[in-house]
């Protein structure tokens, strides 16, 4: 009946939304870049197309992002809010740039995985996948006011030691193995750069929650 | 016409100053745009002058029998006080500097109320703390609300912004209620003015005062006074509203500056936190203190100086 009143604020909202689907689809992109085609046996011939998929959704995020900036500042919206919005994408924002890094990573370093620490790969990919599908629904509760914030926190955060835990046993397992020395630093690296995206996620799920509390009095 | 001009200085000095306490926070978080916040607290300023500004009247009127000369001196020795105070930065109460200038005369002419300045300056304790008790209580019930209201983040801010209007707009109403009386009513002791001229002089004065010269003081007053959330600067200005038009009600001038510091207080109480600094604190002190002393000494000075007479020599 009143939503007449909320219509520029509803415009955000859809941006808002419309940012959280972008960055699925970037999350997409990358997940099925890696899983389906970096490391299964043979790369793809569609994995360079994953990459300017991915590298297109992380561009249009930040596209978004700038929008509903201008939005908010332009027409002086949601003033109370506008600086937490803000700072919750630019947030956001790391992880599809990660996404984007690490798949330029193997890109041009024409990086190939040893068979012996495909699986773990495979895992610690699909778990930080499992963040990023969290971490979304933690920022829908969060507009929603559904009540889940606290709980989803919980769950990455567990998601995220998981990841560190298996991100420390595969650069384990490098060190141990016979291959050159250089490639086990690239190996190493990209281990690592994988590893930062539950990392992020597990940093934007406390900023979120912390704005779910400001909003309490 | 020029004898009300004292009174038009001191309604525009009071618009300037005052209409921050009321809409301060809500333009400088820019949840109100300042023309929104300028128009509406003028509107309502010039309602509450006119519909319930006479009980304040009727009371300043009474503290002692004015001729039109001692009106002029009191006023302009008000409006002075205001000037100089500000000049130094504290904070001021307008009702506080035509109390005193009227004392500072009703002391020359030997006709002061006491009775019914005892019932003032009382109100003038009562006005902090009253605003602190409204802020806690407010505080407490409408937090109770708004957590089940388990409202959006879009939600809260529209909720927030259409509240902050209301309350300012409701503030405004009751500063020009409570305050048209400092500005006109020694001109209606004096027979000057009739009870609804006085207020639509008064009210008019203030609005103008806002419309042109609050801006500065709304954008600086709001982030420098009151660093409060929205939802805290929301009670507070609620709680001036209701604690001003409280005392509107018993026809007495009170100070919307001090009514918006107790209400501060008052939050800074109920959340355990530091909302305003023991600087700050020092300042509003001194101003409250300083302020009738030195209304008061200009009206007797003015007063003396312009009784002075010139005698040739032999």
């Amino acid at each position: 009946m009143l939503s007449f009143i909320f219509k520029k604020e509803r415009q955000v909202e859809q941006l808002i939304y419309q940012y959280l689907d972008t960055f699925k689809l970037s999350q997409e992109s990358f997940s099925m870049a890696m899983e389906s085609c970096f490391l299964n046996d043979s790369r793809c011939e569609n994995f360079d197309f994953y990459i300017k998929q991915t590298h297109k959704y992380e561009n249009k995020t930040s596209d978004i992002s700038d929008e509903i900036n201008n939005i908010m500042y332009g027409k002086t919206l949601i003033p109370d809010s506008r600086g937490d919005i803000m700072e919750l994408l630019n947030e956001i924002d790391t992880i599809p740039r990660l996404f984007k890094d690490i798949l330029y990573m193997v890109q041009t370093e024409r990086l190939t995985v040893p068979d012996f620490i495909v699986d773990e790969i495979k895992e610690l990919v699909r778990i930080s996948m499992e963040c990023c599908e969290l971490l979304i629904r933690q920022a829908v509760a969060l507009f929603t006011n559904s009540g889940e914030v606290r709980t989803l926190l919980g769950n990455i955060d567990t998601n995220e030691s998981h990841c560190d835990n298996i991100e420390r046993r595969i650069v384990a397992m490098i060190f141990d193995s016979e291959i050159d020395s250089f490639r086990k630093l690239q190996l190493k690296d990209l281990v690592e750069k994988t590893g930062r995206i539950s990392d992020a996620a597990e940093s934007v799920s406390k900023l979120i929650n912390i704005l779910s509390l400001k909003r309490r009095v | 016409m020029f004898s009300l001009l004292g009174g038009i200085f001191m309604g525009w000095s009071l618009g300037a100053n005052d209409a921050a306490n009321v809409f301060g926070t809500a333009v400088s978080s820019k949840m109100v745009k300042f023309y929104t916040a300028a128009i509406l607290a003028s509107v309502f300023v010039i309602l509450g002058a006119i519909i319930s500004g006479y009980a304040g009247i009727e009371t300043l009127k009474g503290l002692t029998s004015f001729g039109k000369e001692e009106a002029v001196i009191s006023s302009v020795a008000a409006a002075l006080a205001v000037a100089l105070m500000t000049a130094f930065g504290l904070p001021v109460s307008t009702s506080q500097a035509i109390v005193g200038s009227i004392v500072g005369i009703g002391i020359l002419n030997g006709q002061l109320n006491f009775t019914g300045m005892g019932k003032v300056v009382a109100c003038w304790f009562g006005t902090p703390i009253g605003a602190a008790i409204v802020s806690i209580i407010l505080y407490k019930a409408l937090a109770y609300l708004y957590n089940r209201l388990n409202l959006t983040m879009f939600e809260s801010d529209v909720l927030i912004r259409i509240g902050m209007i209301i309350v300012g707009s409701f503030g405004a109403y009751a500063l020009g209620a409570n305050n048209v009386a400092n500005v006109t009513a020694v001109f209606v002791g004096a027979g000057m003015l009739s009870v609804f001229n006085a207020a639509l002089i008064g009210g008019v004065s203030i609005a103008l005062g806002i419309l042109t010269f609050s801006r500065p003081v709304m954008e600086t007053v709001g982030n420098k006074l009151v660093r409060l959330d929205p939802f805290s600067s929301f009670v507070v200005v609620f709680s001036l509203g209701i604690t001003v038009y409280f005392y509107t009600l018993i026809g007495v001038p009170v100070s919307s500056s001090q009514a918006i510091i107790g209400g501060v207080i008052g939050i800074g109480l109920i959340r355990g936190v530091d909302t305003i600094s023991h600087k700050t604190l020092f300042n509003i002190c001194t101003g409250w203190f300083l302020t009738p002393f030195i209304a008061c000494l200009f009206a007797v000075s003015i007063n003396y100086i312009a009784h002075l007479q010139y005698v040739p020599h032999g």
